[in-house]
């Protein structure tokens, strides 16, 4: 009897190692597949009454984790608040100058580039693990969201549509070790791709720069779009990405790499907002 | 364990409101830059009550499950999800738990294990980036919150699944029949 159920485990074992593999096998590469797309659907309404559910929970805990931070920033944000305010002189010069050249070349405000149709959505699930940076968003196909369609948050590009389903999308984060942007460094445009550093949401790494060109701590990176032989780059360009933070000549030169951090703020998600329709690059 | 329809339904339920509530909350909140990882004490429990039968199909369940609704590739979470269960649930065979630490301590040893696992699938197959140092930190601390959550979830599902544990219908059975025989 003993035998038997020993037996019996063992093959329920194996079994399952074995469907894992195989799992891994056929879905691998894959964007979505039916099981996927069926379970998904399934499971939307659910993960989005948890998630509105959740929601003040997810703020509390939050709340005291940014406390925690902001405690620790507090000395530093004053040295800076002083350089700050000097800046914002400037700025507001630079931005009554800016208003002007807008109005004489009729240029867009909006940051959505033209062309795109802004799909408005929620994030619904987060992957738990370090290892997988991306989330699952409430709209999918049937709301126009469809493979590769870039997207932002309030402060910039946050990644890009992966896989779809009727009802819910994975979106990749720039911190995915798959996710590669092609960008370029404001104003001199210097070009390089924004590769993640797995485990550290706060940093990215702008690689592959012009060795021979200099980059500079504090100038913003945005999206280049390029465009070559028929093939083009999948997010527009001037997504703003984010601010240089370490630029020693040294890694310039001898690794061609830059250290940025995002703009968005990818390890607080919340509303975001996917790019449909558009032509890319 | 004694599976029957009724903590078969229990177990689904279980594992479907750990898994939205691992996406939907857990995930989404973080304490010192790192969110806490339940689904692994989830599976160490599961093992831990029910021996390496309830374990290993628990944990392949809830990778399964975690893998379709974040539309990733399938297989990878169950795989190292079941290995997890495989060992609490050997834990369970092999040795007596005699003290309220073991519980969260393996739920911390096992969310490492776990961990270190995503990473080896994850390297296997194939990562075009470099890897910081700060992914070890945030293995450790979710081992840590393992350690913390670990107890509160082994006692609540002791509790909802009691009808079905061996030790505890036992128990209960000699209870009944000294107060029978007093």
């Amino acid at each position: 009897m003993y035998r038997k159920q020993v037996r019996r485990r063992r093959a329920v074992l194996a079994l399952l190692v074995i469907g894992s593999f195989v799992l891994l096998t056929l879905t691998y590469g894959q964007k979505s597949n039916g099981l996927q797309r069926g379970v998904s659907t399934i499971f939307s309404p659910l993960q989005s009454v948890s998630d509105r559910a959740l929601k003040p929970a997810r703020d509390l805990v939050n709340w005291f984790d940014k406390t925690f931070d902001a405690r620790g920033e507090n000395g530093k944000l004053k040295t800076e608040l002083a350089k700050v305010r000097k800046e914002a002189v400037d700025s507001d010069v630079a931005i009554q100058e800016n208003d002007q050249l807008r109005k004489l070349l009729s240029l867009d405000r909006n940051v959505v580039p033209s062309g795109y149709d802004p799909v408005t959505t929620r994030v619904t699930a987060r992957s738990p693990t370090v290892w997988q940076s991306s989330v699952t968003v409430g709209a999918g196909s049937g709301d126009g969201v469809s493979v590769d369609d870039p997207v932002i948050s309030g402060y910039g590009l946050v990644g890009q549509v992966s896989a779809v389903t009727p009802d819910s999308a994975q979106v990749t984060l720039l911190t995915d070790h798959e996710s590669a942007v092609a960008a370029k460094v404001v104003p001199d445009g210097t070009q390089g791709v924004v590769k993640p550093e797995i485990g550290n949401p706060e940093q990215l790494i702008l690689d592959f720069i012009d060795s021979s060109k200099r980059v500079h701590r504090g100038e913003p990176v945005v999206t280049s779009g390029w465009r070559s032989e028929g093939r083009s780059s999948l997010y527009p360009p001037n997504l703003p990405v984010g601010e240089i933070t370490r630029a020693s000549i040294l890694d310039q030169e001898a690794i061609q790499q830059v250290e940025l951090r995002p703009f968005a703020d990818l390890a607080n998600l919340d509303l975001l907002q996917v790019l449909t329709g558009g032509s890319r690059g | 364990m004694i599976v029957t329809s009724k903590i078969l339904a229990r177990i689904v339920a279980i594992v479907i409101v750990a898994v939205l509530l691992q996406l939907s909350f857990f995930s989404r909140v973080t304490l010192f830059h790192v969110s806490p990882d339940i689904l692994p004490a989830l599976v160490v429990c599961f093992g831990l009550l029910g021996g390496t039968m309830t374990g290993v199909v628990t944990g392949f369940s809830v990778g399964f499950l975690v893998d379709c609704l974040l539309i990733e590739t399938l297989g990878a979470g169950s795989l190292v999800l079941l290995t997890t269960g495989y060992l609490a649930g050997m834990f369970r065979e092999r040795f007596e738990i005699h003290s309220a630490l073991v519980p969260p301590l393996l739920c911390m040893g096992l969310t490492l294990f776990a961990e270190l696992g995503f990473g080896a699938v994850q390297v296997m197959l194939g990562i075009d980036a470099s890897i910081s140092s700060m992914v070890i930190g945030d293995m450790l601390l979710k081992s840590i919150y393992a350690f913390f959550l670990g107890w509160p979830i082994y006692l609540g599902m002791r509790r909802a699944l009691r009808p079905a544990l061996v030790e505890e219908s036992s128990l209960r059975r000699r209870e009944q029949s000294a107060a029978i025989g007093a």
